[in-house]
């Protein structure tokens, strides 16, 4: 008998149908999976045959065939496990209706019959309700994260004998398809996140952190080590817009195929904050590799990255975020595939002024030559600075400054600010790609930052005095345009223009000395 | 050019040492390569293997090629015979028996003056030096340093950028500029000032060259300006040329907890160098007449009024200003800015600010 069953598979974030055939016929007993399967499809027939058994079905010993086609997409991870058993006892007239012709199975088999969680269920689900399929059965582990997803019949079981009961209409108490929630329902939780009010001095790398939340700039924080540029970093996700539906749901389709999303929770409602160590590999980043996986820089979508001591990264792995900070997403193109993962987030990079960490500082001494500080900057290369709007340095703080009562603005009160000034953007890049002011094009910078007389002259100045580098003109700009927002001013004044000009601390010319 | 010219840019380009040249010039008549082959005082001067190299070597041809090669490339080579030597350098015992310059050698016939220090100066060292450098040059002097890093490249620096005249004596050839990274600078300066070295095009820095080229920065300069310096730095060799030669030494007291100012103080102490507490103590040493700057009329508003007041007492970091001031941080940063542009203030690493004092 012959029998086809409809499962699911992915290439990068999206879904594509998979269609399950199983055939058996007499002869010698024999379990052969075909269909580019990796290990885990491989071994499912071990699985599924006592999953099978210890359900309490009959597993008859004959040849099988196991299918998936299409046949030249490789396969991967064990979801297929529920179709292929459902394949089996529909082809062994076990699964007596055609009920299950309609159905996508999702699910990975436990010895014992019961159903267990796999990854990127929602970005199947999301694939399989474009796609035009109506009806699912997932895990019941994977149920919190199906709940947002509105126009489908999901079914999250907990059994193959319930799936198989299901199917054949004979369970004791209805089945209901699992219920819808929204968005609003969510409780949001701070899950204890560093709030700004802990902070003690600092005010110019706070000021230039609530500018970079406001315009979705890149920030590079230098300093001497235990400045505090860690905290502040850490701090920095609390004061971004809240995540929208429609981008959470991104952010969970991505942390659903890397399996790092919470179960319970369901749906991400945190921007994401990634700190990958600087010993991590090019493809840890970019994702990609031997099981095509989002990489660190598409679980940071829509939230940030920080990369703390920013030059002790590779210098391969640092030029590899020139196309994603530029694109928002990266393409990772390898033999098999070319795989395209979202990758838009904030870049927050530290680091220390030279190696010893001590240059420039005012109680504490350099220790590094010349040659050494040159070298230690120079890991940044040009086209990497380009890409980063804003440039502050922190010093550590006294310890009268420590111990200072004065009372901090908190998080909330800086978030209330940022959130006014993306309003104001979302209002002027409608209808266009844009969103933010740090991703405006050359021509929406042309319309959008006239700069008057003064300010004209301002720059003009600016740059014969302070001998800026000619690349730090676009990022001035910017800059000056996000902080005119946070100000409500329509147009760009001159004293935004010099504050803008204050984050530009590498260009000036006593760091080349 | 003539034999002797000759035999002297050969001998250098052989890198033989200039005590072996002078001994061969006190020796010498004939200064044809074959008589001094021959000359029975040649063994005795050179090793065996300067020998064999200066005979393996030679070649007429290749050598009026090099020549003609280092005019074409604007190098002027100018020996101790020629009218164009240095006379400031002509009666020193270690004088450099040959000069590759590169920019206007009439510079040397007007006053200089040196300003040396240390490679990795404080935020103190760097405005001091550049305040100096700045004041001098706009009196008339020229500033002659050795463009290394740290001090040496901020005094060529700021004359450069007051439009003085600025010498930077190197201690390796034209070909091997140390450090690359001043690489700019020497071709600003070989443009609009004059960039010297004793050794060829091709020759490159050595350990012991940077200690010999310290003695010319003393030789042609009158005066030697120390602005900051430890007890371990090269400058300490251009102070003992320096006292050697009968020099003007001045110094610039720093403070005496940073290592950094330890040779400045201690030559202060020991009445080695004149004290140097601002440009016009050297300016009215040798009756120059300062330029007198304009006061611009600044209009200042509260704010910046404020700053500028509090960073009288010295550098201050922004934490520091935001808390005394109480100015928002967001209006902070933009009078700072622009007390920085209209060249006020100066930004130094890690948010420190300070008065630019004219």
């Amino acid at each position: 008998m012959l029998s086809k069953v409809l499962s699911f598979g992915l290439i990068g974030i999206d879904g594509y149908a998979v269609q399950i055939e199983t055939d058996i016929i007499g002869g010698v007993p024999h379990f052969d999976i075909v269909g580019l399967g990796d290990t885990a499809v491989k071994e499912a027939k071990e699985r599924v045959k006592s999953a099978i058994r210890n359900s309490g079905f009959e597993y008859p010993v004959k040849h099988y065939t196991v299918n998936l086609a299409p046949a030249d997409i490789k396969k991967e991870g064990p979801l297929y496990d529920l179709g292929i058993a459902v394949g089996i006892l529909s082809a062994s007239e076990q699964i007596k209706t055609k009920k299950y012709q309609n159905f996508v199975f999702i699910g990975e088999l436990s010895l014992d019959g019961t159903i267990k969680k796999v990854r990127g269920v929602l970005p199947i689900l999301i694939s399989a309700r474009s796609l035009g399929f109506k009806n699912v059965i997932i895990p019941k582990e994977n149920e919190e994260e199906a709940r947002f997803i509105d126009g489908m019949n999901i079914y999250a079981l907990h059994t193959l004998k319930e799936v198989v009961e299901f199917l054949n209409d004979e369970t004791e108490h209805p089945i209901e398809k699992i219920q819808t929630r929204t968005f609003d329902e969510v409780v949001r939780e701070s899950n204890n996140k560093l709030d700004f009010e802990n902070v003690k001095g600092q005010a110019q790398a706070k000021r230039a952190l609530e500018i970079a939340a406001a315009g979705g700039h890149n920030v590079l924080m230098i300093g001497p080590p235990g400045s505090g540029k860690s905290m502040l970093a850490k701090c920095f996700s609390g004061i971004l817009p809240d995540l929208t539906f429609e981008e959470a749901l991104e952010v969970t389709k991505i942390h659903s195929i890397a399996g790092e999303l919470d179960l319970k929770k369901g749906i991400i409602t945190e921007r994401p904050f990634r700190t990958p160590h600087h010993t991590a590999t090019t493809v840890s980043l970019t994702g990609g590799g031997n099981h095509s996986k989002p990489g660190e820089i598409s679980l940071a979508h829509n939230g940030v990255l920080y990369l703390d001591e920013f030059p002790e990264y590779s210098r391969q792995l640092i030029e590899t975020l020139r196309q994603p900070l530029e694109d928002g997403s990266i393409t990772v193109a390898r033999a098999m595939q070319t795989i395209t993962y979202p990758a838009n987030f904030t870049l927050i990079a530290s680091m220390n002024p030279c190696p010893c960490g001590n240059y420039g500082s005012k109680d504490r001494e350099c220790k590094c030559s010349p040659v050494q500080i040159h070298k230690y900057l120079s890991k940044i290369s040009g086209p990497i600075m380009d890409r980063i709007d804003i440039q502050v340095e922190v010093d550590n703080i006294t310890y009268g400054e420590l111990n200072s009562t004065q009372k901090e603005e908190c998080s909330a009160d800086i978030k209330k600010r940022v959130d006014k000034a993306r309003a104001v953007q979302l209002e002027r890049f409608k209808n266009s790609k844009t969103y933010s002011n740090a991703k405006m094009s050359v021509p929406q910078m042309k319309k959008f930052c006239v700069l008057s007389k003064d300010c004209q002259d301002l720059m003009e100045t600016a740059f014969t005095n302070l001998k800026l580098s000619a690349r730090a003109h676009d990022r001035i700009l910017k800059v000056a345009r996000t902080i005119a927002d946070l100000e409500g001013c329509e147009e760009i004044q001159p004293q935004h223009i010099a504050e803008a000009i204050s984050y530009r601390g590498l260009d000036r010319k006593y760091w080349s000395i | 050019m003539d034999l002797r010219d000759r035999f002297l840019i050969f001998m250098s380009m052989c890198e033989i040492p200039n005590k072996k040249q002078e001994k061969f010039l006190e020796c010498l008549e004939n200064f044809s390569m074959d008589a001094v082959f021959a000359h029975p005082m040649t063994k005795k001067i050179l090793s065996v293997d300067e020998f064999l190299k200066v005979e393996r070597e030679y070649d007429p041809q290749v050598l009026d090629a090099s020549i003609q090669n280092m005019k074409n490339c604007g190098i002027e080579i100018v020996t101790v015979f020629s009218e164009k030597y240095p006379k400031s350098l002509i009666d020193l015992p270690d004088r450099p028996l040959i000069l590759y310059a590169k920019g206007d050698m009439s510079l040397l016939d007007e006053k200089c003056f040196a300003i040396v220090g240390t490679r990795m100066p404080s935020n103190y060292g760097k405005i001091i030096t550049e305040k100096f450098a700045k004041c001098l040059a706009e009196s008339g002097l020229v500033i002659v340093s050795g463009l290394c890093y740290g001090v040496d490249s901020i005094a060529h620096k700021s004359t450069l950028e007051v439009g003085g005249k600025t010498i930077a004596i190197i201690g390796s050839g034209f070909n091997h500029i140390y450090p690359a990274t001043n690489v700019s600078l020497a071709r600003e300066i070989a443009e609009k000032g004059l960039l010297l070295s004793e050794y060829p095009p091709s020759f490159e820095a050595k350990r012991y060259t940077f200690p010999r080229r310290n003695r010319i920065v003393a030789g042609v300069s009158d005066g030697v300006l120390i602005t900051e310096a430890g007890m371990k730095s090269g400058t300490v060799h251009t102070k003992e040329f320096a006292l050697l030669y009968g020099k003007d030494i001045f110094a610039v007291p720093g403070n005496i907890t940073n290592s950094k100012s330890e040779l400045t103080n201690h030559l202060i102490k020991t009445a080695q160098a004149e004290c140097a507490l601002s440009p016009d103590d050297i300016v009215e040493f040798y009756d120059l007449t300062k330029k007198v700057q304009e006061k611009k009329a600044l209009s200042l508003n509260f704010d910046e009024q404020m700053i500028v007041k509090l960073l009288e007492n010295g550098e201050q970091n922004f934490d520091f200003l935001a808390e005394k001031t109480k100015i928002p941080v967001n209006i902070l940063n933009s009078c700072l800015t622009t007390l920085e542009i209209r060249g006020l203030i100066r930004k130094l690493p890690a948010q420190t600010y300070a008065l630019v004092s004219s």
